[in-house]
C-alpha cells in the first residue's frame, strides 16, 4: 500500500517534466519529424538484425536496378541494399551511442571536479585533458586497427571516446567554474553540503542541458568519424555497417564512374544525412526544455 | 565542429565528383592541345606506369625502391622476357640484337646504333657495370639455402663479360653453376650507363664478386655484406638527369603526371611515333577507372575492376584485351589446425565452394574460376599434362551432397538447424582471413562465407590490416584458412615452390630437399609425403628437381606434383588472374590484341620498340 502510494507520487512529480517534454516536442513539427527520425533509427538499430540476421547473396544479380524485390536495388555480391543499411545501422549507432556515452561521462566528471575544486586538482585534471586533446585520434585508429579488428562497436566506440572527452571537459569546467561563484551554491557550501552532494546535486543538473545538447551532437560528430575511418579503409572492417558500404560502392563498384553503384553509395549517405537532420530538428526542442528564456517565449 | 563534420561526410561525393570532372577535363585538353595525337609525326601517348606510382622528387634511378624510371620507356634490359612457360628463355629483343647461349654462358650482340640520350654509344662497359650492379641489388649471386651450385631460377652467377668487338659481347656464366634460366636473367637485367653509375661502385667491385662466387665462406659472407651496404647506396643515388637508352627519356617530373620525349639517340627511333609520353600518377584502382571512363588514357594497364566498370570502359571507346597473368587466387590452409590437417575435410570445402560464383564477385572482370587445383593456372595445365592425366584430375564441381558424404566419413554430424559438428561434438566454425584493401579477396570472402555458412559450417570473413602484417601473422600459424597467391608462374617451379617451398618447411641444399615442420616459415604444415595413385612422392623434392630440369622434361614431374595438389588440396584454387587492359584508337594504331599474349604482358614502351603503336 505504501509502495503504491510512493510510485503515484513519484509519477505525479514526474508528469510535469513529461508534459514539459510532450509541449516541447509537439509546439513545431519540425521537432516532432526530428524525434521520429531518430526512433526510427533507434528502432531500426535494435530490430532491423532480428528481421534480416545474414544477408543473401546472388551473384547473378550483381548491382541489379531498384525493384519490387530490391527496394534500393542490389551491391557487388547481389545482396539486398535495404537488408544492408538495416542490418549496418546497429553498429554505427551503437557505436556512436558507446562513444558520446564516454565522453559525457569522462568529460564532465573531469569538467565537474577540474571546476569545482579548483586549485591543483583543477591543474592536473586540465593537464591530463591537454594531453587528450593532442591525441590525433585518426592515426590512433590507424595504429590500433594492427591489434583490432574494430568489428564490435564496443572497441570502436571506446577508442573515439576516449579520444573525444577533452573538449567536453574543458567546456563543462568553465561552466562549473561560473556555477560555483551562484548565490546558490554558495549557500550550499555555506550550509556544509558535502561537495559530492554539490556536484551531483547541484552542479550537475545545472549543466544538463548542455550536456544534452553535447550527447546529441557528439552522436552527430562520431558518426561521422566512424563512417568515415570505414570508407577510407583506414580500418579493417568484417561486418556491414554504412561506412563499409560507401567504401564499397566507391572503390569496389566504381559509384563515381559508374551509376550501377549509385544507389548503393546514396543509400547510407542519404540514412547519415537523415539521421543528422533528426538530431539538428530534435536539438531544438532539447534547447527549449532546458532554456527557461526560451521556455518563457514559447 | 559537428555539424561541419557531417557537412563533410555529405558533400564528399559531390565535391570528389567535381574535382574528378575538372581533372578529366584539363586532361582532355592537353592531349587535343598536342595535334589530338593523331599527327603522323606523333603525338602525346598517355597511360600508367603499372609497376610504379608517380613520386615527384624521387630519384632517376631504376635501383630505387620508388624510382622515376619507366620500364619499356626509359628504363632499358638487353632484352624483355615473352613469359613463355614453354620458352623460358624466349625474349624479345631490347638493347641486344640477338644472343646465342653458349655452354660458358651467353654471346650477346648489341643493337647496331644502341646509344645512350646523351648521344654515346652503348658499350660493353655499361653492360658490365649494370652486370656489378645487380650482385649489389640481390638479383645475381648465390641463393641462400641452394649451396651455391645451383640456381633456382632467381639469380644468374656471372663470372665475367668480355668485350670481343663490333658490339659483341660474351657473358661467362660462373663454372660449375646450373642454371636453366641464366639466359634469361641476364638479359633481363637492368642496363645503366657506366659515365653515370660506375663512380657510385668501388673499383674493386669485381674482385668483391668474385669473393662472393669463392670457396672461402668467411670471405663470401663479408663480401656478400660489403656488397649488400654497396646496394643501399647505389639504390639511394640520385643522378642529375636522366640519360636513357630506351625509346624515351625522362624530361618532367610532377605530383601528377611524369611527361617523357622521345629519345631522338634510340636505336630505332623510326619505329616509335609518339613524340612524347605522359605517364598519370595514381594512387587507387578507381582513379584509373575514372581516366578510362573519361577517355584519357590512350591504354591502361592490368587494373582491378568490376562488370559495370568494364562496361563503362567499353562504352567510352575502349577495346578490351586479354592476356594469361600467371598468379591465382587460392584458399590456403594451416594443416596444423584440425580439422584442416583431415584431406577428407578440404576436399569437402572443394566441395561446398563454387568457384564460380565466387569469381563473378570477386574478380568478374580480371578472373577465370579456377577449372582445377593443380598449383598452376589453367593454360599451364593444359599444356603440361595430357588430356588423361586432365581428366583423372577432380574438378570439384559444386556438389553439398559429396561434401556431406565426406564430412561424416570424417566423423563430423549435422544437428538438427543444419549446423555441423567436429568429430569432438564442438560446432564448427571457420575464420575466413583476408586483407585490407584487397577488394576482390574481401568481396569473394564474402560469398565464400555465405556458401560455407548455407551448407552448415559457420563462416566468418576476417580482415587483417595490411599484407605485410597478414604474411607475418599468416607465417605464424595465426590463421586456420586464408587467401593466398599461388601459381606464380609462368616458371613452373617457382608456382609448386610457392607450396611446397619455405612455406611448407622444405629447404634445398645442393639439390636435396629436406622437410621440417618446426621450421619458423612453416605455415602450411603438410606431409613430407603424399601417397598419390599408390605411389609416395615427396613434393618438396619434385619441386627442387623442376627447378634443374629443362621445362620439355618437366611433364612427368608437373604431372606427378598436379595429382598430388588435385588430391591433397593443400589450397584450393579459387581463380586464375587474367591481365586485362584496355586501349583506344583515338589516337594511336595498331594496338597489340588479345591472342600477343608476350607483347600484352609487357608495357607499352616494348610494344613501341617493336613496331607497335603507329600515329593514326
Amino acid at each position: 500500500m505504501a509502495a503504491t502510494a510512493a510510485l503515484s507520487t513519484r509519477l505525479r512529480n514526474r508528469r510535469p517534466a513529461l508534459n514539459a517534454f510532450r509541449k516541447a516536442v509537439t509546439r513545431k513539427p519540425g521537432r516532432l519529424i526530428g524525434l521520429g527520425i531518430i526512433l526510427f533509427f533507434v528502432l531500426l538499430a535494435i530490430c532491423g538484425p532480428w528481421f534480416y540476421g545474414s544477408l543473401a547473396v546472388d551473384p547473378n544479380a550483381i548491382y541489379a536496378a531498384p525493384s519490387a524485390d530490391h527496394w534500393l536495388g542490389t551491391d557487388f555480391a547481389g545482396s539486398d541494399v535495404f537488408q544492408e543499411v538495416v542490418v549496418g545501422a546497429r553498429y554505427v549507432l551503437s557505436t556512436a551511442a558507446l562513444a558520446a556515452l564516454f565522453t559525457s561521462v569522462l568529460g564532465i566528471t573531469v569538467g565537474l571536479l577540474a571546476g569545482y575544486h579548483r586549485g591543483f586538482l583543477d591543474s592536473a585534471l586540465m593537464r591530463v585533458t591537454d594531453f587528450v586533446l593532442t591525441i590525433p585520434g585518426l592515426p590512433l585508429l590507424i595504429i590500433l586497427s594492427t591489434v583490432w579488428s574494430f568489428g564490435s562497436p564496443w572497441q570502436m566506440g571506446l577508442v573515439l571516446g576516449l579520444t573525444g572527452w577533452g573538449g567536453v571537459a574543458r567546456a563543462v569546467r568553465s561552466q562549473a567554474l561560473t556555477l560555483r561563484e551562484r548565490g546558490f551554491l554558495e549557500a550550499a557550501r555555506g550550509l556544509g553540503l558535502p561537495s559530492r552532494h554539490i556536484i551531483v546535486k547541484e552542479l550537475l543538473p545545472n549543466i544538463a542541458p548542455y550536456v544534452a545538447m553535447h550527447l546529441l551532437l557528439s552522436v552527430i560528430a562520431f558518426i561521422g568519424a566512424e563512417v568515415g575511418l570505414f570508407f577510407l579503409g583506414l580500418v579493417p572492417f568484417s561486418s556491414t555497417n554504412w561506412g563499409v558500404m560507401l567504401n564499397q560502392a566507391v572503390f569496389s563498384g566504381g559509384a563515381m564512374n559508374s551509376p550501377d553503384a549509385l544507389v548503393y553509395l546514396l543509400s547510407p549517405l542519404v540514412c547519415i544525412l537523415l539521421l543528422t537532420l533528426g538530431i539538428v530538428l530534435f536539438l531544438d526542442a532539447i534547447d527549449e526544455l532546458f532554456n527557461p528564456r526560451l521556455r518563457e517565449r514559447a | 565542429m559537428s555539424r561541419q563534420r557531417t557537412l563533410v561526410a555529405g558533400l564528399a561525393a559531390a565535391v570528389a565528383l567535381t574535382a574528378l570532372s575538372a581533372c578529366s577535363s584539363s586532361a582532355k585538353k592537353t592531349n587535343n592541345g598536342d595535334g589530338g595525337g593523331a599527327k603522323k609525326d606523333g603525338g602525346v601517348y598517355t597511360s600508367i606506369d603499372a609497376n610504379y606510382q608517380i613520386t615527384a622528387g624521387a630519384p632517376m634511378n631504376p635501383f630505387n625502391s620508388s624510382p622515376n624510371m619507366f620500364l619499356g620507356y626509359d628504363q632499358m634490359r638487353l632484352g624483355f622476357d615473352k613469359y613463355n612457360p614453354l620458352d623460358p628463355n624466349d625474349l624479345f629483343p631490347g638493347l641486344a640484337a640477338s644472343w646465342t647461349a653458349t655452354d660458358t654462358g651467353l654471346t650477346v650482340q648489341l643493337q647496331p646504333n644502341a646509344k645512350w640520350s646523351d648521344g654515346t654509344p652503348v658499350t660493353v662497359a655499361d653492360i658490365k657495370t649494370s652486370l656489378a650492379i645487380a650482385y649489389t641489388q640481390g638479383t645475381a649471386g648465390p641463393v641462400a639455402g641452394a649451396g651455391g651450385t645451383i640456381v633456382q631460377g632467381t639469380n644468374f652467377e656471372v663470372s665475367d663479360v668480355k668485350d670481343l668487338g663490333g658490339g659483341k659481347i660474351e657473358i661467362d656464366q660462373l663454372p660449375g653453376v646450373k642454371n636453366l634460366y641464366f639466359q634469361r636473367l641476364v638479359l633481363s637485367a637492368t642496363i645503366v650507363n657506366d659515365k653515370v653509375y660506375s663512380p657510385q661502385l668501388p673499383a674493386d667491385i669485381w674482385t668483391q664478386i668474385a669473393a662472393v662466387q669463392g670457396p672461402d665462406p668467411a670471405a663470401a659472407k663479408a663480401a656478400a655484406d660489403k656488397l649488400s651496404a654497396e646496394g643501399k647506396t647505389i639504390a639511394a643515388f640520385a643522378p642529375a638527369k636522366d640519360v636513357s637508352a630506351g625509346p624515351f627519356v625522362l624530361t618532367r617530373v610532377g605530383p601528377g603526371e611524369a611527361l617523357l620525349d622521345r629519345n631522338q639517340y634510340f636505336f630505332a627511333v623510326d619505329k616509335v611515333a609518339p613524340k612524347q609520353v605522359i605517364l598519370r600518377h595514381y594512387t587507387g584502382n578507381q582513379q584509373i577507372w575514372g581516366f578510362l571512363t573519361n577517355g584519357e588514357l590512350d591504354s591502361s594497364p592490368y587494373t582491378s575492376m568490376p562488370t559495370n566498370i568494364a562496361d563503362q570502359v567499353v562504352k567510352a571507346g575502349y577495346t578490351r584485351t586479354d592476356a594469361p597473368s600467371y598468379v591465382s587466387a587460392s584458399i590456403a590452409f594451416n594443416e596444423k589446425q584440425a580439422p584442416y590437417n583431415n584431406t577428407a575435410v578440404r576436399q569437402a570445402l572443394a566441395y561446398v565452394i563454387d568457384r564460380d560464383a565466387v569469381t563473378k564477385v570477386g574478380e568478374p572482370v580480371g578472373g577465370i574460376a579456377a577449372p582445377y587445383t593443380t598449383g598452376l593456372i589453367g593454360s599451364q595445365t593444359d599444356a603440361f599434362l595430357s588430356s588423361d592425366q586432365k581428366s583423372a584430375l577432380n574438378a570439384y564441381k559444386p556438389d553439398p551432397a559429396k561434401a556431406a558424404s565426406l564430412l561424416q566419413g570424417a566423423g563430423f554430424t549435422k544437428d538438427g538447424a543444419g549446423q555441423w559438428h567436429l568429430p569432438d561434438g564442438s560446432p564448427w566454425t571457420i575464420t575466413l582471413q583476408t586483407v585490407n584493401g584487397f577488394s576482390d579477396w574481401i568481396a569473394a570472402s564474402t560469398i565464400v562465407a555465405n556458401e560455407l555458412t548455407a551448407f552448415g559450417i559457420k563462416t566468418t570473413p576476417a580482415i587483417t590490416a595490411d599484407f605485410a602484417t597478414y604474411q607475418k601473422e599468416m607465417g605464424a600459424g595465426k590463421y586456420a584458412v586464408g587467401w593466398w597467391l599461388t601459381a606464380l608462374g609462368p616458371q613452373t617451379d617457382k608456382a609448386y615452390n610457392r607450396i611446397y617451398g619455405a612455406a611448407d618447411g622444405f629447404s634445398v641444399v645442393n639439390g636435396k630437399a629436406t622437410h621440417s615442420d618446426t621450421s619458423p616459415a612453416n605455415w602450411f604444415h603438410t606431409p613430407a609425403t603424399y601417397t598419390v595413385n599408390g605411389q609416395t612422392i615427396d613434393p618438396g623434392q619434385l619441386t627442387a628437381d623442376l627447378s634443374v630440369t629443362p621445362v620439355a622434361d618437366q611433364k612427368p614431374i608437373i604431372a606427378q606434383l598436379a595429382a598430388a595438389t588435385n588430391q591433397e588440396l593443400p589450397m584450393i584454387q579459387i581463380w586464375n588472374y587474367t591481365k586485362v587492359g584496355f586501349f583506344t584508337e583515338k589516337h594511336f594504331t595498331n594496338f597489340p590484341k588479345t591472342g600477343s599474349d608476350a607483347l600484352l604482358l609487357n608495357p607499352p614502351g616494348v610494344w613501341m620498340m617493336q613496331g607497335y603503336i603507329q600515329a593514326k
